[in-house]
């Protein structure tokens, strides 16, 4: 079932945005246009947090760094940042392109609602980080909440503090929104998760994992979108630095699905994760979530919904006429960016 | 009564003019982390104090503290009649190892806290590393750093130790867990959660031992408000267990978390784990062991001759005190 709905979403993916043949091959987009007034920077960010990863992926990373137009002229003015987190199988540019962050960053500021959008770069070596903390991938959960953050407001005129930091994310980045808000609740005053995926706990049959356990690395790396993703969650969520060439322990172990690779990643599910993180998305200024109907990750996105409902955690939840990829960048610019005016600190 | 026997102690020691005396305080620790829980446990926590003997008679000198927790069916009074932490203490203290150790309560209506962050029991994870600690270095002349701060615990303070250095990496520099408990994550019946609604309020105020186990672990892990009496998730969904309600139980087991918090782990000064080799959670503990050995986590690992609490007054003795001795900045 849900490597289906991740199929059905990376075939939405790859059509909506005219991939290349290869299934492999990660998303591209064309560069977007660049109003007048709005400044682009790619600084190389170093993360400490991603030191000796066993998969070798970068420790430096690009970010696409948005600034609005008044930055230039008003060079005492401070902002707030919303940092924005891309989905699989794309890295941090490509995923800027398709959202066309410069114009919703010029159109939201004509508006009055002056922000710096950040676009982090988090591509691994099988495809998507999972914004977790992972000896194997990297702890691109404290790269983002630290190691980025820190970057930003000391390189920036940002607002340095939590009442003008927001983030949010698509999709995989929808899910890092999730955890990494939950892990550092401190760090972000509001939050927006984007037809988030991977919501619910991650589950195989013997089959699956069978099948899973068997990829030749060589394969994985070239996989489609599915295996990557699987094998993502795998080195992410079941880490193991003395099983190469992975680094991870499979979810198959002894004729069966291994229960404890099931239990770790069932850890890693943002349905699993609220019971035991009310206080931290109590503490957000603002939390919203929407997803088109026509996305497979809705049932998903609902049940994160009610869990949130449950708990008495007031957030915005919003459904459209949309499948995961088609209104997103469009989201973004109308939904995601003045929810951001409404609860962040004004540029000042 | 107790307060009567220390008062009349110290008497006698003012009296007989020893060169100095140690004071247990008994205070009231008010939890931010704990109000409004769904539960009724009280926000304002009994917490027992131990002063080293010097502390009243040296009045510029500040002392590392060692946290410990107690485990699961008691309190931390019961804990201290087991240990007897002032003593240990004075102990510590007369071989040079100067500290001030710090028992919070965490008994609860099914109990014990089990430490979850739960609107069910109210967040003793946080209630311990924040709210404990803020108030201890407030009230206290201690060593208000990482580096002096030590955190340890029996059974369900074992667990609780190993949950809250993962989860507030930065309070403490050293943790040490004797015979932690739920180490590993299991599954659940629908008999026992069937079993665990029913629960009455004369079980409740009668049960002992660990009768009321399986409540406390869905009240500190699997909470729900909208689910009264107990208000925890009843875990069955179309007439079997919903796989949701294991997970969440799973994910408070260190095993379980320990591959995404390893940053934590790793910048600890010390850990230690050890366990009786006749303790029903050797298996369990030595999973964990091996573990930590897996990703490179060093440690102190023993087993010890002993069950499950027969060696814990000896051993805060013989090697929990001097294992913080050794790691925390005097």
């Amino acid at each position: 079932m849900i490597k289906a709905l991740i199929a059905t979403a990376a075939g939405a993916a790859l059509l909506a945005l005219a991939g290349g043949p290869a299934l492999a091959q990660n998303i591209t987009a064309p560069a977007p246009t660049i109003p007048p007034g709005i400044t682009v920077e790619a600084p190389k960010v170093p993360g400490p947090s991603l030191a000796g990863n066993l998969e070798g992926n970068a420790t430096e990373r690009e970010a696409m760094v948005v600034l609005p137009p008044s930055y230039k002229t008003s060079p005492n003015k401070r902002y707030p940042v919303v940092y924005y987190l891309h989905g699989f199988a794309i890295d941090g540019r490509n995923f800027y392109n398709y959202m066309k962050v410069p114009e919703a960053v010029a159109r939201n500021a004509a508006a009055g609602n002056e922000f710096i959008v950040v676009v982090p770069d988090t591509l691994t070596k099988l495809g998507g980080s999972m914004y977790s903390s992972s000896v194997t991938t990297g702890d691109f959960k404290a790269f983002i909440a630290k190691d980025l953050v820190s970057y930003i407001d000391s390189h920036y005129r940002t607002i340095a503090n939590r009442g003008g930091r927001g983030l949010a994310g698509h999709s995989m980045g929808g899910y890092g929104t999730w955890t990494v808000g939950m892990t550092y609740p401190e760090v972000f005053d509001s939050i927006w998760a984007q037809s988030a995926c991977c919501v619910s706990p991650r589950v195989e049959t013997v089959e699956s994992a069978q099948k899973l356990s068997s990829v030749p690395i060589e394969q994985g790396v070239k996989g489609d979108f599915g295996t990557r993703a699987a094998l993502s969650s795998m080195v992410a969520w079941s880490p193991n630095p003395k099983n190469p060439p992975y680094y991870a322990d499979p979810p198959f172990k002894d004729g069966k699905v291994d229960e404890l690779v099931m239990a770790q990643w069932a850890n890693n599910s943002p349905l699993a994760m609220v019971a035991g993180h009310v206080p931290a998305l109590k503490s957000f200024d603002a939390i919203g979530t929407d997803v088109g109907t026509k996305d497979g990750l809705i049932r998903d996105d609902t049940m994160m919904h009610e869990e949130l409902e449950k708990f008495g955690i007031a957030h915005t939840w919003l459904t459209y006429e949309g499948t995961h990829t088609d209104k997103i960048a469009q989201r973004f610019d109308e939904i995601v960016l003045p929810f951001f005016a409404k609860h962040l600190d004004k540029a000042k | 009564m107790l307060k009567a026997i220390f008062a009349g102690v110290a008497a006698l020691a003012v009296l007989a003019a020893l060169p100095a005396q140690a004071r247990t305080d008994r205070i009231k620790v008010h939890g931010a982390s704990l109000e409004g829980n769904l539960e009724g446990n009280s926000p304002d926590r009994d917490v027992l104090v131990f002063l080293p003997p010097r502390y009243d008679s040296d009045p510029g000198k500040r002392y590392p503290v060692v946290y410990f927790l107690h485990g699961y069916s008691v309190g931390a009074e019961a804990y201290d009649a087991l240990a007897k932490f002032q003593e240990a203490v004075d102990q510590a203290a007369a071989a040079g190892n100067e500290v001030i150790v710090v028992v919070p309560d965490a008994n609860t209506k099914f109990k014990g806290a089990m430490y979850g962050a739960s609107v069910t029991t109210g967040d003793f994870e946080r209630f311990t590393a924040v709210d404990l600690v803020k108030h201890i270095d407030a009230s206290y002349r201690t060593l208000a750093r990482r580096e002096s701060r030590g955190l340890s615990g029996h059974s369900m303070g074992g667990l609780g130790t190993l949950k809250i250095a993962m989860k507030y990496p930065g309070v403490f520099s050293s943790i040490y867990a004797m015979a932690p408990c739920c180490v590993a994550p299991t599954s659940i019946t629908a008999e026992q959660l069937q079993a665990a609604q029913a629960v009455t309020d004369e079980q409740v105020a009668t049960a002992g031992g660990f009768a009321l186990a399986t409540p406390a672990t869905l009240s500190a892990w699997a909470p729900d408000p909208q689910n009264p009496p107990h208000y925890f998730a009843s875990g069955i969904k179309d007439g079997a267990v919903d796989p949701l309600i294991i997970a969440r139980l799973q994910a408070n087991a260190p095993l379980v978390m320990l591959p995404q918090y390893l940053p934590a782990l790793r910048s600890l000064e010390a850990i230690a784990i050890n366990v009786g080799d006749k303790d029903f959670l050797l298996r369990d503990d030595t999973l964990m062991h091996e573990e930590l050995n897996r990703f490179g986590i060093a440690h102190d690992w023993e087993v010890f001759d002993g069950d499950h609490g027969n060696r814990v007054n000896a051993r805060i003795r013989s090697d929990l005190l001097p294992f913080f001795g050794r790691h925390l900045d005097k």
